[in-house]
């Protein structure tokens, strides 16, 4: 039984590591065939920007955007997994510029996100339901290999430190794949999108949980099959894995037995409603982290 | 924390916007709404609505009503933000209000037509005003707003303006190129306001485009200048005569506060009030100044007077 089985409704699918097995062992198949092209407009002097396409499961031709600092590597990497929203910036939105300079930037555009989004578009919102009666057609499938992908083409680039590679996103995904990809250091995740995803999108009308209220509304006969499906995702089956160090965004209880459930170290805090705030302790988090005294911070976060 | 802004008013600035505005007004809407059973609820209607805008482009949106009404609703424009996939206002609606989010141009559901993609829509034609991006973008805007207008069920006289970020900054386009018609405004962490100011003031994405634009091209510096005039918030900032208020985040990383505060001394309304948040970033005090939005658009919208602090 699992340690948090007496706390979180949704059990563990039996066949929960059959499942995952078999999805990397599809993506361990298939050739990532990795092209680059150097995109001049994103690139400064103090970092080489491309764009990047891999191969899927699927077979799904992905993209991402790789941002290189100048100088001899390799570098300390942080890798920007899918967020739930249909645009993918070179680096985020509000960070440094400057910060790639120190760090190796790849921002994945998993299947449906613009720039992988030929032959399928993602529908927002509708991405949390697509395919969702059916573990092995749900979008999550692939979009979790996707980020699997994401890794294994990082780890293949001469540029990247591989003993200091930190996932990054606002949602599980950095959970999924540091457990399904454990060659990752460091994760900052917010559990969600699939931590006891039934259960909180009862209590909410916002998206994009409220995705599942409005596809239960329309199809009440299918919960049993939704809830099935997303047992494959809840971060709480992927906790004894993630041994990377890890910054848990959330709040207390809800999140507390994931972040005990997690093999390796972690913080669990809860947002201070302030991204000023929020923004800086994680900047300084993942800076330390990754072995450096200083954090590299945007213009109005600095004293 | 204000300073001096080099933003530049264009002396053709308002026959350049009314020209657009005379050359729109002729285009029928020809609006089609189709009720979404997924997306409905027993409180609220959803509705996805197309409409006609600027150089033939169609452009979407997410329409809600409370399915229980008495009469013509107040309304909301709920402009959305850069990257932001367009929200459906449910929760507008079920306060109340005729709710109408809207994704200009390049937005999924609204870039079959035009999509120069995310990042480059800010740099997209910016050496030409009269091809520039946010030509048409701030004019679906306004045709947002006119949609709500000829709704049958909205009160017109009673639509008000919300955003943030670059939903702040259409806020401030709208209120500027629509004028009297607009009840009240809301604008946080206004973008798209002293662009030239934003891109000294700071080095992060999205203004950031403009950095790597006029780094591969510096010679294009006095056209980029010379048109984002004709597109600056500020600039619009004299035409806005409805109640408004501005919030900010005195740590805004992304919208540097200094911009804010040149918008807000813009403004021409005298019905305006500033609210700089300590300690917020991009959020722009968003945890606590939700509850003054509610209240500012209470009672501009449904002529409610409550005890928040409001404009």
């Amino acid at each position: 039984m699992s340690p948090d089985a007496a706390v979180d409704p949704t059990p563990r699918p039996g066949d929960f590591d059959t499942y995952w097995s078999a999805v990397l062992k599809e993506l361990g198949e298939l050739p990532a065939a990795v092209a680059a092209e150097k995109i001049p407009l994103r690139s400064n002097e103090f970092s080489t920007t491309y764009g990047l396409r891999f191969t899927s499961i699927g077979p799904y031709r992905l993209f991402a955007y790789l941002s290189v600092p100048v100088g001899e590597g390799p570098f300390p990497t942080l890798i920007y997994l899918a967020r739930y929203a249909s645009t993918v910036e070179v680096i985020p939105q509000g960070d440094a510029d400057e910060k790639r300079g120190r760090f190796a930037v790849l921002s994945l555009a998993a299947r449906g996100q613009r720039n992988a989004d030929h032959p399928w578009t993602a529908p927002f919102p509708g991405l949390l339901t697509e395919g969702i009666d059916d573990p092995r057609g749900y979008v999550f499938r692939g979009i979790v290999a996707d980020c699997c992908r994401a890794v294994d083409v990082a780890l293949s680039l001469p540029e990247v430190d591989e003993s200091r590679l930190a996932l990054l996103g606002a949602n599980d995904l950095p959970l999924l794949t540091a457990a399904l990809r454990p060659a990752a250091s460091h994760a900052i995740a917010t559990p969600d999108l699939f931590h006891r995803a039934l259960e909180r999108a009862a209590h909410t009308q916002a998206y994009p949980l409220e995705e599942l209220n409005d596809y239960l509304r329309l199809f009440p006969d299918r919960r049993s099959k939704v809830a099935a499906t997303l047992a494959y995702f809840d971060p709480i089956f992927f906790a004894p894995k993630v041994r990377a160090t890890t910054l848990l965004w959330g709040e207390e209880p809800e999140c507390e037995s994931l972040s005990r459930a997690l093999a390796g170290p972690s913080q669990l805090r809860p947002s201070e409603k302030s991204r000023y705030k929020d923004g800086l302790f994680q900047e300084e988090w993942l800076s330390r982290g990754l072995g450096f005294e200083d954090a590299i911070l945007p213009a109005h976060w600095r004293d | 924390m204000a300073q001096p802004t080099p933003t530049v008013r264009p002396d053709d600035f308002d026959s350049f916007w009314d020209d657009i505005l005379d050359a729109v007004e002729s285009l029928p809407l020809n609006a089609t709404m189709e009720r979404l059973p997924l997306r409905s609820s027993p409180e609220v209607d959803v509705y996805e609505v197309h409409y006609d805008s600027l150089d033939g482009v169609r452009i979407a949106g997410w329409y809600c009503l409370p399915v229980r009404r008495d009469g013509p609703l107040p309304a909301l424009l709920q402009l959305p933000g850069y990257l932001q996939d367009p929200p459906i206002p449910k929760a507008v609606a079920r306060d109340g209000y005729a709710a109408f989010s809207v994704a200009p141009r390049g937005k999924v559901r609204s870039r079959t037509q035009f999509d120069p993609g995310y990042p480059g829509l800010l740099t997209h034609n910016i050496t030409d005003r009269n091809t520039y991006t946010y030509r048409g973008f701030y004019i679906d805007a306004v045709r947002a707003f006119d949609f709500l207008r000829n709704r049958p069920e909205v009160r017109p006289d009673r639509i008000g303006l919300t955003g943030s970020s670059q939903g702040g900054g259409l806020a401030i386009a709208v209120a500027g190129l629509r004028g009297k018609d607009v009840r009240a405004a809301s604008a946080g962490a206004p973008y798209l306001c002293g662009f030239m100011d934003a891109i000294r003031l700071t080095r992060t994405y999205p203004y950031q485009e403009i950095g790597d634009y006029l780094r591969t091209f510096p010679d294009s510096a006095p056209a980029v200048r010379a048109t984002l005039g004709y597109f600056d918030g500020i600039c619009f900032g004299p035409r806005i005569s409805c109640p408004i208020i501005v919030n900010l985040g005195l740590r805004d990383n992304i919208c540097p506060p200094e911009t804010g505060y040149s918008l807000f001394d813009a403004i021409g309304s005298p019905d305006k009030k500033l609210y700089p948040y300590d300690g917020c970033g991009h959020d722009a005090g968003r945890a606590d100044h939700d509850s003054v939005v509610c209240a500012f658009f209470a009672k501009h919208l449904k002529g409610e007077e409550g005890e928040s602090d409001v404009a």
